[in-house]
């Protein structure tokens, strides 16, 4: 499974990867939405996307716009990770397509029981 | 119409505790610090425009910054070097998540502005007045958190 994590800042990217990674993806980096769009338009499609909001050139919301306007990414998966808490946004961001939202800051178990109820990742049994 | 008021210490307080514990981890906690003067090394705000009116900054010394942004990169101590590109957003990313949590207290809707960072202060508009300062401490080292309004909001 691949992951594109799109934010554009470095260290959430490094931040992000490094949860990601440990949770059996492999790893894309966009720093805006195009640079996003661009990858998928280059045929790298990933399982799942994780999208902050305010970002130079193309935001997040745009960004899921985009993807969901076009049906061959229909299947993937789209995880908002955003400081942007109101809930008029949160509600925009799913009505526009996205599946999950989460605000940062976050620990990685709220980045790993997200992906558990999207079903990518499998649900941590205690011992 | 716009809203003038302003977070609590103890709101700017929880903000910048839940940011920290959650990106740089609990083993060095933030602890209160009598206000004064700090060296300011870097330093980062941003703004929110909206129903609330605000800016949120953050004052670090650069050894703090670089601290932070080794943390933050996953770098290794005593063996990676943080370049100044990586701190600066590093200390882009932090004021993000203290701003964009202190305007979820505020009424909205509000728009979050993208950080700007300095070497150095941050310049402020001269018709801001600092409304909330927070003074903490952590690993022995001095940071600044500051809410400025609108002189005539205050």
């Amino acid at each position: 499974m691949h992951a594109l994590i799109i934010d554009d800042s470095r260290a959430m990217r490094s931040i992000l990867r490094r949860i990601v990674t440990d949770l059996g993806f492999d790893t894309l980096e966009a720093a805006d939405g195009q640079e996003a769009l661009d990858h998928l338009h280059a045929g790298r499609v990933p399982t799942l996307c994780l999208i902050d909001w305010n970002m130079p050139v193309m935001d997040g919301y745009t960004f899921i716009t985009n993807v969901r306007a076009n049906p061959a990414w229909r299947d993937i998966t789209l995880m908002m990770v955003t400081t942007e808490s109101e809930h008029g946004q949160i509600v925009r961001a799913l009505a526009a397509g996205a599946h999950e939202y989460v605000i940062k800051p976050f620990t990685p178990d709220a980045i790993a029981e997200k992906l558990e109820l999207l079903g990518l990742v499998a649900k941590a049994v205690p011992v | 119409m716009s809203l003038f008021l302003e977070p609590s210490l103890l709101d700017v307080q929880m903000v910048l505790e839940e940011v920290w514990t959650s990106f740089l981890g609990v083993e060095e906690p933030l602890l209160p610090r009598t206000p004064g003067d700090i060296t300011v090394g870097w330093s980062a705000a941003v703004t929110v425009s909206g129903e609330w009116h605000g800016m949120v900054s953050v004052e670090l010394p650069t050894h703090v910054a670089e601290d932070v942004t080794r943390r933050m990169l996953g770098l290794v101590d005593g063996l990676d070097v943080a370049a100044d590109e990586d701190v600066a957003d590093a200390v882009g990313e932090l004021v993000n998540m203290i701003g964009g949590n202190v305007k979820s207290l505020m009424p909205g809707p509000s728009v979050l502005s993208l950080p700007v960072v300095a070497a150095g202060r941050v310049a402020r508009p001269s018709d801001v007045v600092e409304v909330c300062r927070l003074d903490a401490s952590w690993a022995g080292s001095p940071l600044v958190v500051s809410v400025h309004v609108q002189a005539k909001a205050a």
